[in-house]
């Protein structure tokens, strides 16, 4: 060990002569993803825009900006160390819940087809739901650091996080935003779940959320007519079936290839929100099977990217960086999975954006922030591998933890 | 090695949790059901874009595919100069989807406002509809309608209302032209006249495409052409728009002074029969939609589908056929026997008793008992087959759509006294082209050529195959300078002189008849006649139908216009004086006047 402390000054002088250790799949992939989704926006929204705004480039325009204020959003949050993030967690979360609390004071929260998720800002729009997902992470990942053990043996470790989370989830609920809701549950659930809860509150409450959501479809009307329309939206193509038929309608046209960028039909005035919940189906349909798995792999290279930052997090006790590696990874897939799934009519619909892709500041600034935190963690667990290794050669060995 | 498992056992007894989670089994748990999930995904996509996918687009197909019409525009109906006549010209059309439409009631009253529709009628037609997919709004709308809806539309975001273009059938001659040219249905399809006769080569096929269209119904791609359009072919008249102008007025005018019911004015080129003017009175003008409809007596080309008894206008083809046969000269005398001659039961008359006269006093008088003593002088045969050969009971081949034959009955069924009224222009009937056409005959010094409203390509074969000689040069250029007389102090039409020119003719004045015979005072004015007479270049015939003034002889009523007719048509097409009067000549003295022409 003394061995290793005297050897430091000669990695960080190596350090200095090389670009800094990053995972660079991983950005480059995140990037990658944004810069798809600006071209998909731009394909998606420009014949929207030109009727709306009498501009086809007012999307375009905005989401470029949005674009850049999330790479500056991501830069800063690289820069922030593990332990900020850590000692700020329950103070972050708990913010996030009094500014959801403060888009349902009415005059404060705005309102876009009948939905209230934002609090307008002068030029933008924020929707604390996005950043509350992260803040759950985040907050969820320092509790199972402060309580593993009761985590791990008392119903009250399992019950204790649910308490908050359950706030906000209500909440979000009350926007109402059932896919946002839907995900942050299930990505703080597999947080627990991989922290180590015991399994029997944990099935209970899968149980309890499960026959809750159940109910919630069936005593609210508009949500059971849009799992109705989900489950055959040719039923009645002109209505409730309407978005659905028409997102199906834009995979049918894709086949293998797609009809190629730019040519979709779909978005022109047929599909509603072709560039922000739908912008898959436009992908579909100009990129074809093809495109759309291309789409998924990203996202399950990302996820793998995470878990493997995690697993590496975790072979050096980080366990922080590698519950919120973890859960980033989990809700990123999570949001991607349902998003498509809803597309394909895999899934019933409701509003839940595509990282990365989908058209809206709050969203791609959250994912930059997520992807920033996740390529921190790794650097800094790059940092402590070629800190603690034996020796400089073993040091670049650790890519298989 | 037994050791080790028992220590295990014993150190978690004392500690408080049982076994610690397996965090490797729960993580590959939770990747496994995430990878699931991310393979079932691809699984629906595959599903969606491969096995569904002919499903799927039939269903986009439905909403996004449609036909649509490539306008065609029928051809341009011109006269002989390339004036146009008839022409149609783009206009819009407005389309709903009533569907659309149905979601948005609150802007019906803007729509039905900039359409000139009410409210509530646009609303009941909308609802009426409300299952389809497609409903013409308003077809060919104007200018400013059309400016409104956009406006409208763009004001209030109204969807599902579009244009489309279709041509709409303009008739630059209005009812100067309206009886020969008639009009198109909203169909684009010929309904009346030349429309009607040509409608095969004007047509004009709109091509069909199949096109992609995006959610607001506007074409964004095309697919593919189904079916070229056939543009419309160009039909060019003989017409001359200048001269038509000139007789409808002269026309209208006489008609308007002498209380006419109607009348008709046809000019036609002697050189080559083609109809050079074709006017008719009353009128109407097919540019107004409800001036279509009505009785039809507007609408007739009463130069074509009228018939008339030529009355006094025959006489010249008697003479002419008794000096083909020889049996008389211009100079051989005949007793009008006090104007009164007896036929049987039956009594010819003259208006005066003209005493003795020779053939061309016949004429220039218009004697009925002479030319019934001509008449006498050949068999009945002689006089039918000359008629008939003038074209008289045929129809003339110019493919007019209700073109009347006239009637001339078959001398083997002539009675004595109908052999006389022959003689005078009575017993039969033509049509004033028929009429026209016989007079172009001893114009065009005894040929025939076919009449037509379309103009003739110069030197064209076809044309002279068709032209027949029916009278010698001798004889027509005798009937030609008796036809003279008539139009001089001592003739029936001293009106249709004209100064300059040597003008020759003949009135008639048929009693027309009716359910009760010739009783009734009621007369058809007609005047026919060609100028220069030397050397025919124009025939006209004026008939005026019923005047109801106190004169109502061709030479009072339908002289006066065929004069102011022909002067400004021999101006128009550049014909020379042939009888130049003294003032002209100190004008043009030392030139040499074409007096040569003359015979």
């Amino acid at each position: 060990m003394m061995a290793n402390v005297k050897r430091t000054p000669r990695p960080l002088t190596r350090r200095r002569s090389r670009p800094p250790q990053l995972d660079y799949p991983l950005l480059i992939c995140a990037l990658g993803l944004l810069a798809f989704g600006f071209v998909m926006v731009a394909s998606a929204s420009m014949s929207i825009a030109e009727r709306c705004c009498n501009d086809p480039f007012f999307y375009v325009i905005r989401h470029a900006f949005a674009l850049t204020l999330a790479l500056g959003c991501g830069l800063a949050a690289y820069f922030v160390p593990l332990e900020r993030w850590e000692r700020a967690s329950t103070i972050l979360f708990l913010l996030g819940i009094l500014v959801l609390a403060l888009v349902l004071v009415p005059g404060i929260g705005r309102s876009v087809n009948g939905a209230t998720r934002w609090i307008p800002l002068g030029p933008l729009n924020l929707q604390p739901s996005e950043f509350v997902k992260l803040f759950a992470v985040i907050y969820v990942s320092g509790y199972l650091v402060r309580h593993a053990s009761a985590v791990a043996n008392q119903i009250v470790g399992f019950i204790r996080p649910m308490l908050l989370i359950g706030v906000a989830a209500a909440l979000i609920l009350m926007q109402p935003d059932f896919g946002t809701t839907a995900v942050m549950l299930t990505t703080v659930m597999g947080l627990l779940f991989l922290g180590g809860a015991s399994l029997l509150p944990f099935a209970f409450l899968i149980g309890t959320v499960g026959a809750g959501l159940i109910a919630l479809v069936i005593f609210s009307p508009y949500r059971m007519k849009r799992v109705i329309s989900f489950l055959d939206p040719w039923q009645d193509p002109f209505n409730s079936g309407y978005q659905l038929s028409q997102a199906l309608i834009a995979f049918g046209r894709g086949e293998w290839f797609g009809v190629g960028l730019g040519n979709g039909i779909q978005k022109q005035f047929f599909l509603p929100e072709a560039h922000t919940d739908f912008l898959v189906s436009v992908v579909g349909e100009e990129f074809g099977l093809i495109g759309v798995v291309a789409l998924i792999g990203a996202f399950v290279f990302l996820a793998r990217r995470a878990f493997a930052i995690a697993a590496r997090a975790e072979a050096l006790d980080k366990r922080f960086a590698a519950h919120v590696a973890q859960g980033i990874a989990m809700w990123l897939s999570l949001q991607a999975f349902v998003n498509i799934g809803v597309n394909i009519g895999f899934l019933p619909t409701k509003g839940l954006t595509m990282p990365f892709l989908s058209y809206g500041s709050n969203s791609v600034i959250v994912g930059c922030v997520a992807v920033a935190i996740l390529l921190r963690i790794d650097a800094t667990m790059r940092q402590l591998a070629i800190e603690t290794a034996p020796k400089p050669q073993q040091g670049v060995r650790w890519a298989r933890a | 090695m037994v050791d080790k498992p028992k220590s295990r056992r014993v150190r978690p007894a004392p500690a408080p949790p049982p076994a610690k989670p397996n965090f490797q089994l729960r993580r590959r748990l939770l990747i496994g059901a995430l990878s699931g999930a991310f393979v079932l995904l691809c699984g629906a996509v595959f599903y969606r874009q491969v096995i569904e996918t002919d499903f799927l687009q039939t269903q986009g197909e439905r909403r996004y595919l449609r036909m649509a019409e490539i306008p065609a525009r029928r051809g341009v109906i011109m006269d002989r100069n390339g004036e146009p006549l008839a022409v149609s010209t783009p206009v819009e059309t407005v389309w709903a989807d009533p569907r659309k439409l149905m979601t948005q009631l609150d802007v019906l009253p803007h729509l039905a406002l900039a359409l000139g529709f009410s409210a509530s009628a646009l609303r009941e037609k909308i609802e009426t509809n409300r299952e389809r997919g497609f409903l013409y709004l308003k077809r060919r709308v104007s200018f400013d309608e059309a400016r409104n809806t956009r406006l409208a539309i763009a004001q209030y975001k109204i969807e599902g209302v579009a244009f489309e273009t279709e041509y709409r059938r303009f008739y630059p001659g209005a009812e100067v032209f309206s009886h020969l040219i008639g009009f198109t249905n909203i169909e684009d399809r010929g309904q009346e006249g030349l429309e009607l006769a040509y409608d095969n080569q004007l047509k004009a096929e709109p091509g069909l495409r199949q096109v992609l269209h995006d959610g607001r119904q506007r074409i964004v791609e095309e697919i593919e052409q189904i079916r070229a359009p056939r543009q419309g072919q160009d039909l060019v008249l003989s017409l001359d728009r200048r001269l038509q102008f000139l007789a409808y007025r002269e026309l209208m005018s006489a008609v308007k002074k002498n209380q006419a019911k109607g009348g008709t004015v046809v000019v036609i080129d002697a050189n080559t029969s083609e109809v050079l003017a074709m006017v008719n009175q009353p009128g109407y003008n097919p540019n107004v939609e409800r001036e279509r409809g009505g009785n039809g007596g507007n609408r007739r080309n009463r130069a074509l589908t009228d018939v008339m008894e030529p009355g006094s206008t025959a006489k010249p083809f008697v003479v002419a056929a008794a000096l083909e046969r020889g049996l008389i000269t211009p100079t051989t005398r005949f007793n009008t026997a006090g104007g009164v001659l007896k036929i049987g039961s039956n009594v010819v008359r003259d208006t005066h008793n003209y005493g003795n006269l020779d053939v061309t006093g016949i004429i220039t008088k218009s004697s009925n008992v002479g030319s019934v003593k001509i008449a006498q002088k050949m068999d009945y045969a002689a006089l039918w087959d000359l008629y008939d050969r003038l074209g008289f009971g045929h129809l003339t081949g110019v493919g007019f759509p209700g073109e009347s034959t006239g009637r001339l009955r078959h001398y083997s069924r002539w009675r004595p006294f109908e052999h006389a009224t022959m003689s005078f222009g009575y017993s039969f009937s033509v049509t004033a082209l028929q009429l026209a056409q016989a007079y172009g005959v001893l114009a065009a010094d005894g040929v025939k050529h076919p009449v037509t409203l379309i103009k003739r390509e110069p030197g064209k074969a076809a044309f002279k195959r068709k032209s027949v000689r029916i009278l010698s040069v001798e004889t027509t250029r005798k009937l030609r300078a008796m036809m003279e007389t008539v139009v001089s102090d001592q003739g029936t039409a001293v009106k249709a002189k004209i100064p300059g020119y040597r003008v020759g003719g003949k009135t008639g004045t048929a009693k027309k008849a009716s359910a009760h015979g010739y009783g009734i005072k009621r007369y058809q004015s007609v005047f026919a006649g060609f100028a220069p007479a030397g050397k025919p270049r124009l025939v006209m015939v004026v008939m005026i139908d019923e005047p109801g003034g106190k004169d109502y002889y061709g030479g009072l009523v339908a002289a006066p216009v065929f004069q102011k007719v022909m002067e400004g048509a021999l101006r128009l097409f550049n014909v020379p004086p042939d009888d130049p009067q003294p003032s002209m000549l100190l004008a043009h003295q030392g030139e040499e006047e074409p007096e040569n022409n003359t015979p």
